[in-house]
């Protein structure tokens, strides 16, 4: 009698541990799985980057020089594959930093060793050196006009995405939230237009908005460029911070308002804190947005003292390509710098996006 | 501290009639529940007293003044929604401070408010918490504490217990009782528990389908319920009700039938309480078989498989006990036999009963 409950019990132990060993083995494939594709995946969408940070350090007038790239590409590929396999393979989380810090220490070292050298800041020099056209080709072949400096393309980008973005997230707060609380007439048409609005492409419109902009007179001003942009983001921010809106609960405004609160206050200190993070990707995103434009930005602005960074990376790569990659490359970096920043410090508000929600 | 009164007020959505005209004054000081089931306007009736929603006709009368057009906030009134309705952004102590901002009050004497208040509903451990770290329960005091802190003139509770644990359901009601009669604000509590309205308010408004049903103190409900819907949502476990058809003095319910006190034409519904219901082995009354049998503590609830059809009767655990399948006799008490029209649910109040056939 007991021998046979022995037996059953070490049977049954065994099984769970069969089952157990299983799971195991089917986690640790399908993780396994999941970082490998992760590697690949990222290596096309990471490598044009890593090419252009490389070479606007590495390029010299008059050629690239690919080897500083490829030494750079041997040593960091195996440091990812490295890293992925310690992700995989050391079940201690102590253990893993430890490995991950050997990993990095490693990999810059031999950086340094091995490109050190060959790197400089060459080719950042149109940062500090106002005319940098001019001085490559010569003054003839600038054309006689100046090329202007960089930094007044990137206050101009500047002040064009920070306006673009104020205008298009006052606008859209204020729109959501009517169209989130209200009833009106045509209130489901509304919001169904706004989707159908951001549906057609924007380039559809160039020669109409030129036309609307010549003759209204803003044509060549960056405040014409600042409304036609805003104007086609609207539809969509319009619909978000609606979703955001919808997402606060009646209860939390009527209380306020019960509490003494008149309705202004009660949107002002209930309401809009509630939906803080859903404004603030609508910001970034319209600020991101603005800062790229290029479409608008090349057709409606002439005047050099009027370019943005879109419009100087343009026509630097215009007027001496083919004599330096590195200065393109440089401008390039430059270009991205601040909304790579952006991106990076308010990743987890733009993922909010998801949560608002997109609500009838 | 207000005389409330509802002239006439009527609520329609679209198509939906969520109140129909309604007449109703609660008087200075008192405390009333509105109890009706899921969906028939209990929460509509309070926004309409708070004036988030303006009733689409008839007049809301703080005071004999009509307040139709006054702003909530101008109203003076506390509130506690059924979702608690916190500021999820600010802390606890700032939830509770919040009604006293717009009322121009000292910050220190702000703070001692919403201590008092916190300390009141046993809160105070967690003023620097915010509201999504409290249980649901807790949420709903800091609900109250904020609906107490201005001193309103008018406190609206809509179902202010539900998400609280037994035990403390009991104390928070004795307590919110306690307070009120100290404080003697005017205060509606909008319930479905029957329990609640019944040991809190002085009078219930029992509601249901967007009409006020019956008003009345929660004996009167008991005992003199106007309809079937009254008679049937109050009192646990639920009167019996038996349909039968009516004719002369003789009203037929299944296989027997019952002698009435004077000739009546049609179907009525027989309405007897289980505490009223009486069992005994003397053959006198009606013949029935005790089928289930469910001890409830102090009582015991018997289900019985009579001639007239099923009945619940409720013995106290004094009275003799009996098993099941036992073969018995049950007798009612004569005056709280009730007697309503089957058409119109409305109760038949001559109709006595003066023997079991
Ligand atoms: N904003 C609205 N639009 C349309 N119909 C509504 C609206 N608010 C409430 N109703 C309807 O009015 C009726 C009464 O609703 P109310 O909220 O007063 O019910 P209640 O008695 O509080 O129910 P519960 O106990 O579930 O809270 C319901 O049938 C509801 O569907
Ligand atoms: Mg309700």
């Amino acid at each position: 009698m007991t021998g046979k409950t022995q037996t059953n019990l070490q049977t049954d132990q065994e099984y769970w541990n069969l089952r157990a060993r299983k799971s195991k083995r089917a986690r640790w494939r399908q993780q396994s799985i999941l970082i490998g594709f992760l590697i690949l995946a990222s290596i096309p969408v990471l490598l044009p980057y890593f090419w252009l940070f490389t070479i606007s350090f590495s390029a010299r007038t008059g050629g690239v020089e690919s080897f500083v790239l490829w030494r750079a590409c041997a040593i960091l590929l195996p440091a990812v594959f490295i890293g992925g396999a310690v992700q995989m393979f050391i079940p201690s989380r102590r253990h893993r930093l430890d490995a991950y810090f050997a990993i990095i220490v490693v990999a810059l070292i031999a950086l340094v060793w091995s490109i050190g050298p060959y790197l400089h800041l060459e080719n950042y020099r149109f940062l500090w050196n106002p005319n940098i056209v001019e001085e490559l080709k010569g003054m003839s072949g600038a054309g006689g006009d100046q090329f202007p400096w960089v930094w007044s393309a990137f206050w101009n980008s500047l002040i064009f995405a920070c306006v673009q973005s104020i205008v298009v997230l006052y606008v859209s707060t204020l729109a959501g939230y009517y169209i989130s609380r209200f009833s009106f007439p045509g209130r489901s048409t509304f919001l169904q237009s706004l989707l159908v609005l951001h549906a057609f492409p924007a380039m559809t419109l160039v020669i109409p908005i030129f036309l609307i902009m010549f003759w209204v007179g803003l044509i060549d001003t960056i405040t014409g460029v600042v409304l036609v942009v805003v104007t086609l983001e609207l539809p969509f921010s319009i619909f978000l911070m609606k979703g955001f809106f919808d997402s606060v609960s009646w209860d939390i405004e009527m209380s306020a308002i019960v509490d003494g609160a008149s309705r202004r206050q009660a949107f002002v200190k209930v309401v809009l804190p509630q939906v803080k993070g859903g404004m603030l990707a609508i910001g970034i995103l319209a600020f991101i947005k603005g800062w790229e434009e290029y479409v608008f930005v090349r057709t409606l602005l002439f005047e050099k003292s009027n370019w943005m960074m879109s419009l100087y990376l343009f026509w630097v790569s215009e007027d001496i390509m083919g004599v330096d990659y590195g200065i393109v490359a440089a401008v390039g970096v430059f270009y991205v710098l601040p909304s790579l920043l952006l991106y990076l410090f308010f990743q987890k508000y733009i993922v909010q996006l998801n949560i608002g929600g997109v609500k009838g | 501290m207000a005389r409330i009164e509802l002239r006439n007020v009527s609520k329609v959505w679209d198509n939906v009639v969520a109140l129909e005209p309604t007449n109703l004054s609660v008087a200075d000081g008192e405390f009333v529940a509105v109890l009706g089931p899921s969906g028939c306007g209990k929460s509509t009736t309070l926004f309409i007293l708070a004036g988030i929603y303006a009733p689409s006709k008839g007049e809301v009368l703080f005071d004999d003044q009509v307040v139709n057009d006054v702003e909530p906030r101008d109203r003076n009134i506390g509130i506690v929604f059924q979702s608690y309705a916190l500021y999820p952004h600010m802390n606890i102590r700032d939830n509770i401070r919040f009604p006293l901002k717009f009322k121009k009050t000292e910050k220190e004497e702000a703070m001692r408010l919403v201590e008092e208040s916190a300390k009141l509903v046993h809160i105070e451990e967690f003023l620097d918490r915010k509201p999504s770290q409290l249980s649901g329960g807790q949420q709903q005091r800091v609900a109250l504490a904020r609906a107490l802190v201005k001193e309103p003139q008018l406190l609206l509770l809509d179902e202010p217990l539900s998400n609280l644990d037994a035990t403390l359901r009991m104390s928070m009601r004795s307590e919110i009782k306690t307070l009120q009669q100290r404080l003697k604000i005017t205060t509606i509590l909008v319930t479905h528990d029957q329990l609640e309205a019944i040991t809190m308010a002085d009078r219930i408004i029992c509601m249901s389908r967007g009409k006020i049903e019956q008003i009345g103190s929660p004996k009167d409900l008991y005992e003199n319920p106007s309809s079937l819907f009254v008679a049937s949502f109050i009192g646990a476990p639920p009167i019996n009700l038996l349909e039968g058809v009516a004719s002369q003095e003789k009203l037929n319910l299944n296989k027997g039938s019952i002698i009435l006190n004077h000739a009546h034409q049609g179907k009525l519904t027989l309405g007897i309480r289980p505490e009223n219901i009486k069992i005994t082995k003397d053959i006198q009354g009606i013949k029935s078989r005790v089928g289930l049998v469910e001890p409830m503590g102090r009582e015991t609830l018997y289900v019985l498989e009579t001639t007239i059809g099923e009945l619940r009767a409720l013995v106290p655990e004094s009275a003799p006990q009996w098993g099941q399948g036992e073969d018995i006799f049950c007798q009612f008490e004569k005056e709280s036999c009730l007697f309503f029209d089957t058409e119109t649910e409305k109760l038949v109040s001559n109709l006595r009963l003066v023997a079991i056939e």
